[in-house]
């Protein structure tokens, strides 16, 4: 019965990669519920801060404010590449990279020098591994982004951009939608777009003023998009790898009732011919 | 009474009602009572205090306070709760 040995050795793998798999969706399901709080939680700031931004904005303040200049073109510009440090997670670290491909393509056929900014080892092994220089590559953001990795990640970006050596800042992230919807998205952070005002405007006592204010808001408008976009793809990171490890736990699954299935026909198979020999035997002798 | 909502990029620390709240300005500490003008003012460092049925005390650093509708929105990059 060599074939039942080898299926029984079959059977063996295939359960404990069973048992890594569901347990591994268990823990992205667990991480995915505090990520997915923090999107949620990162939200009302997003918001304050905008409604502040639109009704203090108006055209003349824009020309002061070197986070608000438009360069009449894209000579040089940044992109925020964000990926997990992690793999296992289906399709989502190669859609991410995809997207920035993409973005960094179109970008150099429009006639910029791009620069590549590339967090999490997935995308750096990959730009690494075709060659590509990377101005920066981090591997420390883990689980939980904060406020200040965000910070590290754009100031020196922001200070590029107002000294004019920068046109233009780009991030690649993952969109939360939702558990199921997760998909790779470019937004440019800078120049920052004038966020449109709804409603009337209201008259303020600005205290020290509109432009102390918006000098001190605009930067914090930028980080908070970069948090965001952590934020974001942390939660999608996790909802990725739940549905990829529920997939293969699944899969593993049917593999085992074929392996089980095929082994005890095979088992059956033997015993029934061992019966018909020895019955075969018996009649043998006694004819 | 006073809506009042102390966030952060991380979290919302603080919401609901109060009666004052001092908040630690740029340039010195502004007090906000029911029915103040609309204003929006920069942050400095120092305690935000949160007067009402329950005093809350939050440690804040940059940032900026709304008013406007007797709602006050303490928004700051950093904060913690005291």
């Amino acid at each position: 019965m060599a074939k039942g040995r080898e299926l029984v050795g079959r059977i063996k793998t295939t359960e404990n990669t069973r048992k890594i798999t569901r347990t591994m969706e268990m823990v992205a399901t667990s991480k995915l519920k505090r990520s997915a709080d923090r999107v949620a939680a990162a939200r009302p700031y997003a918001t304050a801060l905008g409604d502040v931004i639109s009704s203090l904005f108006n055209a003349d303040l824009a020309e002061r404010f070197p986070l608000l200049r438009q360069p009449a073109a894209e000579r040089r510009v940044a992109v925020l590449l964000i990926t997990a440090n992690r793999g296992l997670c289906g399709g989502f670290n190669a859609n991410l990279i995809k997207e920035a491909r993409l973005t960094v393509a179109y970008l150099e056929e429009q006639g910029a020098t791009v620069d590549l900014h590339v967090v999490g080892r997935k995308g750096i092994g990959y730009f690494r591994y075709i060659g590509r220089d990377l101005a920066t590559a981090r591997t420390d953001i883990g689980d939980i982004p904060t406020a200040a990795n965000a910070a590290s990640l754009v100031d020196a970006l922001m200070a590029d951009f107002a000294a004019g050596v920068l046109d233009a800042v780009y991030v690649v992230h993952s969109k939360f939608n939702s558990v199921l919807s997760t998909p790779p998205h470019t937004v440019r952070v800078l120049p920052v777009a004038a966020p449109t005002r709804s409603g009337a405007g209201r008259d303020y006592l600005l205290y020290p003023s509109a432009d102390a204010i918006l000098t001190e808001l605009l930067p914090s408008y930028v980080r908070n998009a970069v948090y965001r976009a952590l934020v974001e793809t942390a939660a999608a990171e996790q909802a990725a790898r739940r549905t990829a490890m529920k997939s293969a736990t699944d899969n593993a699954g049917e593999m085992l009732n074929l392996l089980r299935r095929t082994y005890n026909r095979a088992r059956q198979a033997n015993i029934t011919q061992e019966i018909a020999e020895i019955v075969g035997g018996a009649a043998a002798l006694q004819g | 009474m006073l809506k009042v909502s102390v966030v952060s990029p991380e979290a919302t620390l603080f919401e609901g009602e109060a009666s004052s709240v001092v908040a630690p300005a740029f340039d010195g500490e502004v007090g906000i009572l029911p029915s103040h003008a609309p204003m929006i003012t920069v942050l400095g460092q120092g305690t935000l205090r949160v007067n009402g049925a329950t005093n809350a005390r939050f440690t804040v650093s940059g940032g900026f306070v709304q008013v406007v509708d007797d709602t006050v929105r303490v928004v700051t990059e950093k904060a913690t709760a005291i």
